[in-house]
Order: C-alpha cells, then sequence, then structure tokens
C-alpha cells in the first residue's frame, strides 16, 4: 500500500511537541529536515515507530527524518498544511529580510542595482566618448575626418541606446525575461521614433502624434532616459509574474509574451511617457527660472541639483536652455553651472578612487571619474558616488559652489565687451569646455573650487561601507615580508616557503594514512608553534574552505593545498578563522589563516599542517624538504 | 561516454580525504577521463586540488562523467566509490 502522506505528516507533527516547538521546516533529498527549539519536547521513540519514516537522527542542530526520495517532498507538503508552516528557503530569508527595508531606501537603490551590471559597457563608451568628442574642440580639424566619425559612433553607441541596457538590467533585477525587458527598451529608441535629443528643436506642431484611444501619443523616444525605462520594465515584470501565474500552462508561451509586450508598450507610451514628459517640463522651466535668481543663489542651487536630473536622465533637455541663451544673448551661463556640477563629480569620484581599499570598486573609480572629467557623468553618477550617496552629495556641494562662483565672474566676447561668465557654444562641459569659455582663467579657478571642495568632502566625510572594510583591512593591515621564511618544496617552476612556523616534519611523518602515502600529492607536514599560516608563494587562492581549515592557491602551474590540522574538517570552522577569499590575489608571507591549536587539541585532533602540491606528478623536479 | 548523479549523504562533502581516495580509485582506470560535475563547476577525478576547491557539501548534486575505453567498468567502480565513501544516493 502506498504511503499515506497526510497520515504521515500528522503523526510526525504529534510527536513534535508542538507548532511552537518548530522553528522551520525544510527538506532534501530524502530527509526532513526541522529545526526544533526544545529537543527534550520532542518524543523520538514514538517519531522512529512513524509510518514512513526509515530512520532519524540529530545533526547540526536539525532533527532529519529519512523518509526516502520522491516520497519526502509529498510528507513534507502535508507537512506544511499540518502544521501552517510555511516553506523556508534562502530565498525567502533574503526577500524578507529586502521586504523590511524603508521603501525610500528600496527605491534608491533600484537605479544602482540595475546600473552595476552594465557599468563595463557605460564606463568604456563614456570614457571613450570624452576623449574622443574633446579632441576636435582643440583640433577643430580632426572633427571632420573618417576617424572622428567612426570613433564617435563606436564610442556613443552604448548611449545613444542606453535604455535598451538599463531595460535588460532592470529586467534580471526585477525577476522577468531579459529578452523581453530588451524589446522594450529596444522599442523606446525604435529608430522610426523621433530622436529625444532632436525633438527639442522641433516646433511642437512638427512632431507627429498618434491617436489610440482617448490618448495622443508624440512619437518620441525615450535616448538618454533612465527613470522611465526602469519603470516600463518594472510594469512589464509585474504584468509578466501575474500571467505566468494565471495564464493555462498549455498557451503560456505565447500568450504571456505577447499579452506583456502589448500592455506595457500600452502603458509606457501612453501614460509612464507623458507623465514623465510633463515632469521633465516642469524641471526645464523651473530650471530656466531658478538661475534668473541674483546673486548667484539661482546658479548655486542649480549646481547643486543638477546631478539629479542625470540621475532622472533630465539632463539632455538643457541644450533647449543653452541654445536659448546663445541665441538671445550670445552667452551660454548654462554651461559654467553644469561644468561645475559635472566636474565636482569627478572630485567626488576622484576621491572614492583614492581612498577605496576595494579592488573592484576601484578599479570602476578611476576611469569612472576620468570620464567625467571629459563631461560624460553618468558612469561616476550611477557607478561610484550615488551607489555610496555621500560622495554624491559632496559632489552637489562642490558644484554650488563652483556655480555660485562663476556667476560673479565676468567674461570678454568676441567684440572684446565685458559680459556675463559663460560659455559660446553647447553641449560641453569640464575640460573639453576650456576652449569654449570666454575666460579661461575663471574657468578653470571654477572648476578647481568644484572639483575640490567635492574631493575635500568626500575625502574627509565617506567611509567605506563596514562590510567591504571588513573584508578588505586584512589586506592592507599586515605588513607583507616573506623574509626569513625557508623554502620547503621546490620543483622547476618555482618554490614554496614554509607557511606556518614550526617544526618541518616529512610527509610520512604526518599522523594520516591519506597525507602519508602521497595521494593528495608531494609535500611536507609542520608540527605548528603558531597557529598563523601565511600565502607560501605570490600566487592566487583558487579556494578556501567552507569549514576555513583548508585553503588552495595557484602559482606560476603549481597547485598547493594547505591544510591545517587532521580531521578538522569535522570542526566545521569552529577556530579558524580565513583573512582572504576564493579569487584573492595574495603575497608571500601575507596572512591567510587563523587557527586556534588550543581548540584543534580540545577537539581531539593532531594540529599538524600538512602543505601538499597537488599536482607534483605534473611537476617536473619536484623536491621536497628544508634545503 | 556516460554519467550518473549522485547525492552526497556524507556530512563532511567531498573533503581532502576522499578527495584523495577518489583520485586513486580513479587511477586504476586509465584509459577513461573521470569528471565531477557540480552546477557549472566541474573538475577531473585526478585534479585534487580543483575537486576540492569546488567545495561539494552534503546534500549537494554531482554528476560523474566517464569517457573512454574501459568507460562501463570505471563507471561501476566510480558508482560503488560513491555510495562507498560518501553514503551516495545514486541513479
Amino acid at each position: 500500500m502506498a504511503l499515506d502522506y497526510r497520515k504521515c505528516a500528522e503523526e510526525i507533527f504529534s510527536h513534535l511537541g508542538g507548532k511552537e516547538n518548530i522553528i522551520s521546516a525544510a527538506h532534501c533529498a530524502t530527509r526532513l529536515r526541522l529545526v526544533i527549539a526544545d529537543n527534550s519536547k520532542i518524543n523520538t521513540k514514538a517519531l522512529e515507530e512513524v509510518e514512513g519514516v526509515k530512520g532519524l537522527f540529530d545533526s547540526n542542530g536539525q532533527l532529519q527524518l529519512i523518509i526516502g526520495t520522491g516520497t519526502v517532498n509529498k510528507v513534507y507538503d502535508e507537512f506544511l498544511a499540518v502544521t501552517g508552516l510555511t516553506a523556508a528557503s534562502k530565498a525567502d530569508v533574503k526577500a524578507a529580510a529586502a521586504s523590511r527595508m524603508p521603501l525610500w531606501k528600496k527605491i534608491l537603490k533600484t537605479p544602482g542595482d540595475v546600473f552595476v551590471p552594465i557599468l563595463p559597457a557605460i564606463v568604456a563608451s563614456g570614457l571613450m566618448m570624452g576623449i574622443v568628442e574633446a579632441i576636435p574642440k582643440f583640433i577643430p580639424a580632426f572633427g571632420q575626418s573618417d576617424w572622428f566619425s567612426f570613433l564617435d559612433l563606436v564610442a556613443n553607441t552604448a548611449f545613444a541606446l542606453l535604455p535598451v541596457l538599463v531595460a535588460i538590467s532592470a529586467a534580471r533585477v526585477f525577476g522577468g525575461n531579459i529578452f523581453l525587458g530588451a524589446v522594450i527598451g529596444i522599442m523606446m529608441v525604435h529608430p522610426a521614433l523621433i530622436n529625444a535629443w532632436t525633438v527639442g528643436s522641433m516646433a511642437p506642431e512638427e512632431i507627429p502624434t498618434w491617436h489610440l484611444f482617448f490618448f495622443n501619443v508624440k512619437q518620441v523616444g525615450y535616448q538618454g532616459h533612465v527613470i522611465p525605462v526602469i519603470l516600463a520594465v518594472l510594469l512589464m515584470c509585474t504584468v509578466e509574474k501575474w500571467l505566468h501565474k494565471h495564464v493555462p500552462e498549455m498557451i503560456d508561451l505565447f500568450v504571456t509574451p505577447l499579452t506583456t509586450v502589448l500592455v506595457t508598450a500600452f502603458i509606457t507610451f501612453t501614460i509612464i511617457g507623458p507623465v514623465f514628459s510633463v515632469f521633465e517640463n516642469w524641471v526645464l522651466k523651473g530650471a530656466q527660472t531658478l538661475i534668473t535668481i541674483g546673486h548667484g543663489i539661482g546658479a548655486a542651487i542649480m549646481g547643486a541639483i543638477y546631478p539629479f536630473t542625470v540621475v532622472m536622465g533630465l539632463h539632455h533637455m538643457y541644450n533647449v536652455i543653452e541654445a536659448g541663451m546663445i541665441s538671445s544673448t550670445g552667452v551660454n551661463s548654462w554651461m559654467p553651472i553644469a561644468s561645475a556640477a559635472n566636474f565636482a563629480q569627478f572630485g567626488a569620484c576622484l576621491a572614492v578612487a583614492l581612498k577605496v581599499k576595494n579592488a573592484k570598486t576601484k578599479s570602476v573609480a578611476f576611469p569612472s571619474s576620468l570620464s567625467a572629467s571629459l563631461g560624460i557623468t553618468e558612469p561616476a553618477i550611477f557607478g561610484i558616488n550615488f551607489r555610496f550617496m555621500k560622495p554624491f552629495v559632496c559632489g552637489m556641494v562642490g558644484g554650488a559652489a563652483g556655480s555660485l562662483f562663476a556667476s560673479w565672474m565676468h567674461g570678454t566676447n568676441m567684440a572684446g565687451e565685458t559680459v556675463a561668465f559663460g560659455a559660446t557654444t553647447y553641449g560641453v562641459t569640464g575640460i573639453p569646455g576650456i576652449p569654449a569659455v570666454n575666460n579661461v582663467p575663471v574657468y578653470l579657478v571654477e572648476l578647481l573650487i568644484a572639483a575640490g571642495i567635492a574631493f575635500v568632502l568626500t575625502w574627509t566625510l565617506w567611509r567605506e561601507d563596514e562590510p567591504q572594510k571588513k573584508a578588505e583591512a586584512p589586506k592592507a593591515a599586515p605588513e607583507v615580508s616573506a623574509e626569513g621564511m625557508p623554502s620547503v618544496i621546490r620543483c622547476a617552476v618555482g618554490e614554496v616557503l614554509q607557511p606556518v612556523k614550526g617544526k618541518v616534519i616529512p610527509l610520512e611523518k604526518i599522523p594520516d594514512e591519506t597525507f602519508a602515502a602521497g595521494i593528495l600529492g608531494q609535500g611536507v607536514g609542520v608540527e605548528p608553534s603558531e597557529g598563523v599560516v601565511v600565502a607560501p608563494f605570490d600566487g592566487t587562492v583558487t579556494s578556501v574552505f567552507d569549514t576555513k581549515h583548508a585553503i588552495t592557491l595557484e602559482s606560476n602551474g603549481m597547485e598547493l593545498l594547505i591544510h591545517v590540522g587532521i580531521n578538522t574538517v569535522s570542526m566545521q570552522g569552529e577556530g579558524f578563522k580565513a583573512f582572504v577569499s576564493d579569487g584573492d590575489v595574495v603575497k608571500a608571507g601575507q596572512k591567510l589563516l587563523e587557527f586556534d591549536r588550543d581548540a584543534i587539541k580540545k577537539a581531539g585532533y593532531s594540529d599538524t599542517v600538512a602543505i601538499l602540491m597537488g599536482n607534483s606528478d605534473d611537476l617536473d623536479g619536484v623536491e621536497c624538504g628544508l634545503k | 561516454m556516460k554519467s550518473f548523479s549522485c547525492v552526497i549523504n556524507d556530512p563532511l562533502g567531498i573533503h581532502a580525504r576522499p578527495a584523495g581516495k577518489l583520485a586513486k580509485a580513479a587511477k586504476d582506470f586509465p584509459a577513461s577521463t573521470i569528471t565531477i560535475t557540480k552546477g557549472d563547476k566541474s573538475a577531473a577525478a585526478n585534479q585534487l586540488i580543483k575537486l576540492m576547491g569546488m567545495g561539494v557539501k552534503q546534500n549537494e548534486k554531482v554528476t560523474v562523467t566517464v569517457d573512454g575505453g574501459d568507460e562501463d567498468a570505471a563507471l561501476a567502480a566510480m558508482k560503488a566509490f560513491f555510495v562507498e565513501n560518501f553514503s551516495a544516493e545514486c541513479e
């Protein structure tokens, strides 16, 4: 007779001492795994008697009931139903943690989450674009060359079609299908739509319009936009998930994607887009009004909030303001504000680049700051400053100060008259803006003020996040020196220095037959006098065991295992501490692990450290022991 | 090429000693390449460091692939090895 899953689950439950006593329930391929609050309340004997339970034991703080493959999941489902517990998985725990985050924090976090994966693309493009577009400002002839036109195309691809990258990444963040996300992104910059960068120069009546139901939709693309794209993809993912749940599986494959794309497209163009463009117009009008406030106050405020408008993807509209200024007064006094704001973000980002210890952040921060100095701030803002928030705010202060200074200054126009300080063209900021301004010394001072203030503020106020710091600190703290470390293994491609202080013993003397027999490779043992393992050569950590009692390293073709103690895997990490993680590059003498010799002895194990060349069979001239 | 999958039931997973034993057992079948795969990571049975680096833990599933002249015998021996040494459940 087949097992009655319900009955089995009910019986198990009846012997567990009530629902309060069960902390969580999960299952693996064969066992029902329960975390129990108080083991004394459970009736182990009776549990063993339950039909369907083939055995039970207590391990790792879990009560494990052996039920069997193919059965355990059914019993588990019934068990959840009977107890009213919810299925626990790692993902749930993570989700629960995330849902405790306040809404505003979640909203602020989203652009960062979306941008981090696409950083390589925009850092490369931003830097290239800054350089390529800067050259003609100094060498005008280059601007006419084929090379310029080709390089410009390569450089601005990622930016011209940024919504595509944003959409794909957002779809991943929101858990939707990334290809549908790509479709939404591509659609928003479809070549059939009027380019958002050129629409500003068109008269409103020239812009083609669709009449859909009672909506009048302007056929304008979303080039340069970020927020509307993220919103559209968020909507898409919500629709997609809902449909997956409610559409019968048989027709899911064509109904769900079709409906998802159609609904998202419609709502994006009819609601999200127009609402956003109304908002954009307000910002534009606001900005225009703001900078008319006297004594530089308006300029200062604008310089401060400018980067926010970059985050929102609104900055592309400023060309309209700049063009208007040039045609009416001949001086573009908007440009100094934008320059101060952008250059301040450069300063803040540079401070992060110099201060940060995390290698990955550093590698993003440097090129990003460089790109920002050339006027392309997206990598710096999204990749660094906005993610850490403080540098962003410091940049805002720098931008305000630079703008304030610039607004008090004057320049000279072509006719030699004294006019307001500004630029004679538009669309450039930062270093490439130098040839465009009517008073170069003032411009340089302005940039220096903006970047300098942002740099100093960021340098003093910003600190690397605690968890990152923890992981990074040991890397910088210990003075690394391989001096005085004798060599214990030598071969044709290199040598292994003694990584643990103590008495070196031959392999055969290691009190474990597997090590002693050389099954894991040739090497030596060390009877440690100190519980510290350091790197035996310059190389890479290939793996730190979860239990932190062993580590593998690679250098120049040598694959080395350092195994602390015998049978210490059973200590499950207790008494061990790792200072590096997988993939870290280490220098000879750098601290890798710490172990508590007393704890190992107390656990009843030998603390002999085995240092083994895992691939000694493949290496030439392997020689072990002290020279 | 032949393969089978196992759920490792040894509470310690594939750590140094059994990995060494595994490499030794694999040496009995020089004509075959034996590969252990977990998720997107894989290692040949004689690549000890790589095998240990995979960090196979209890209740994790691995796939053992055997390819070569004596693959039938090697497959049977590997299956027996996993059942015996990792109290694995194989299929």
